[in-house]
């Protein structure tokens, strides 16, 4: 069910009107898992975000449907798995009767937030707690069902956070900061960071020893030596450096070694 | 390799391309995936599952904030696998890393050209957008994703060119203990590479407590193992 205004847009009573969104909310659902798909630097993930507010725009009136097309396109950046939050949010507003102003608005005021929550939550939260177990459970042998038990894990908390994301900002609106502030969410936020911490913790002394593990002695001193020198170097950051870059500098002094020492 | 399993992983790796950021990001770009399904399609697990955990390790160095750049560590993956298999042991492991290393660093460059690209298309189709045309929002978007998928499979298909080519290296050109020392190398900065990312992500917060508990259960696992 939403709410629609009765009267013009801006100012009129608002009255609520069942609307069968369920097939609609599905097909936005669908098309949200594209939304970075044609990600670029001048809108950034605002034609993502159009396509995927589209279908619930479908039951507006035909005078105002190109508009709000137009305007889900324009400029949109947050983070992918919590887009449907202002996704959600801008269509109900939309069919509110808000003004293309306030539209512009919220959006505008839900990209930092949105950013930032996801970011912290799964970027650095989730992901990484998941990746780390992964790495353990390989490191401790157990192969492809470390594999499969990652992807069904991640995957789990990734599709019910972007349903619950476009569920809450299409039954939100203009009212979405209060989505925000859901005792689950800021449950899982204060969960998943020691979560992470622990997992990646116990992850990197067994990842480094599985890899380690087929080295004569004297090449896991070069292990040792390398790690512990690229770490100083990422660490201190006196040198533009990245793991990207050390890598490659690190192989192509390794390689001129290897053929010199024939 | 054979033709059939060459085109298999063409395929995978253009899939994980697209995992990335266009299309569901469920994370099978995640170089632990991409290498295992690789070492699977190559029928060497083993292989693919250690240079899986290699990439893994390098992709925490990583944050992928906001509109920052950074390499593609999963079609990078499915080449470094590739490598690995078709040389096996230390030396498959270090050219491996080699190749994974230089299809990582173009995967990154071409994000960004397809990114310019995309940026253009937005220029062109500007005013049907602002005039709410929905077939043109749609046009531009499939193609969009459809710039990336040919971007995918162009990066897979140079790190399996490279892949191809290091098997074709002549015998003599790295001694075994030329090849455990490359090896050796590519962990250590790999390892390196991954404490920094995973210490920066970890920060003076409160969770350098649980941190430093997983840590010490992590050693003590390895030690025991």
């Amino acid at each position: 069910m939403v709410r629609c205004r009765v009267a013009g847009r801006g100012g009129g009573r608002v009255a609520p009107v069942k609307v069968n969104s369920s097939p609609a909310l599905g097909r936005a659902l669908l098309r949200l898992l594209t939304v970075q798909g044609s990600w670029n630097y001048e809108r950034m993930q605002g034609v993502g975000f159009g396509v995927a507010e589209e279908p619930l725009l479908r039951d507006l009136p035909r005078q105002a449907y190109p508009g709000a097309v137009a305007r889900s396109a324009h400029f949109f950046n947050a983070h992918p798995y919590l887009c449907g939050l202002a996704v959600g949010a801008a269509a109900r507003a939309e069919h509110d009767g808000t003004t293309p102003d306030q539209v512009d608005r919220l959006r505008t005021a839900l990209c930092g937030p949105l950013g930032s929550v996801g970011d912290q939550l799964v970027w650095a939260g989730w992901l990484p707690f998941n990746s780390g177990l992964a790495l353990v459970l390989v490191a401790l042998g157990f192969g492809a069902w470390a594999i499969g038990g990652f992807l069904v894990l991640y995957n789990i908390g990734h599709l019910v956070l972007r349903w619950w994301a476009l569920q809450a900002g299409w039954a939100s609106g203009l009212q979405v900061a209060s989505a925000l502030r859901h005792p689950a969410l800021l449950r899982a936020g204060a969960l998943v960071r020691p979560a992470m911490a622990l997992a990646l913790g116990a992850a990197l002394p067994l990842a480094a020893g599985y890899l380690s593990a087929p080295f004569a002695p004297w090449a896991r001193i070069v292990v040792v030596g390398v790690a512990a020198a690229g770490l100083l170097l990422l660490r201190t950051g006196r040198v533009a450096l990245n793991g990207l870059r050390f890598g490659l500098v690190t192989v192509a002094v390794a390689l001129l070694v290897a053929w010199l020492w024939r | 390799m054979s033709f059939e399993v060459a085109v298999l992983l063409l395929g995978w790796g253009t899939l994980v391309g697209l995992d990335l950021t266009s299309v569901m990001q469920s994370m099978i770009a995640r170089p632990i995936v991409a290498g295992a399904i690789a070492g699977a399609i190559l029928g060497d697990l083993p292989s693919g599952l250690r240079i899986g955990v290699m990439f893994e390790l390098l992709q925490y160095d990583i944050l992928p904030l906001g509109a920052s750049r950074y390499p593609e560590y999963g079609p990078a993956t499915v080449a470094a696998t590739a490598t690995a298999h078709l040389l096996s042991g230390a030396l498959g492991l270090g050219l491996g890393a080699v190749v994974g290393l230089f299809t990582g660093l173009l995967g990154g460059v071409s994000m960004n050209a397809v990114r310019r690209l995309n940026t253009n298309a937005v220029h062109r189709a500007a005013p049907a957008l602002e005039a709410g045309d929905t077939q043109a929002l749609m046009r531009l978007h499939v193609a969009s994703i459809g710039r990336d998928a040919v971007r995918a499979l162009l990066v897979t298909g140079s790190g399996l060119v490279l892949a191809t080519g290091t098997h074709a290296l002549p015998g003599q050109t790295i001694h075994v203990r030329g090849a455990v020392l490359l090896a050796a190398a590519a962990t250590g900065a790999v390892i390196a590479a991954g404490t920094s990312g995973t210490v920066r992500l970890i920060g003076r917060g409160s969770a350098i407590g649980w941190f430093a508990a997983g840590l010490l259960g992590g050693v003590a696992g390895a030690w025991l193992r």
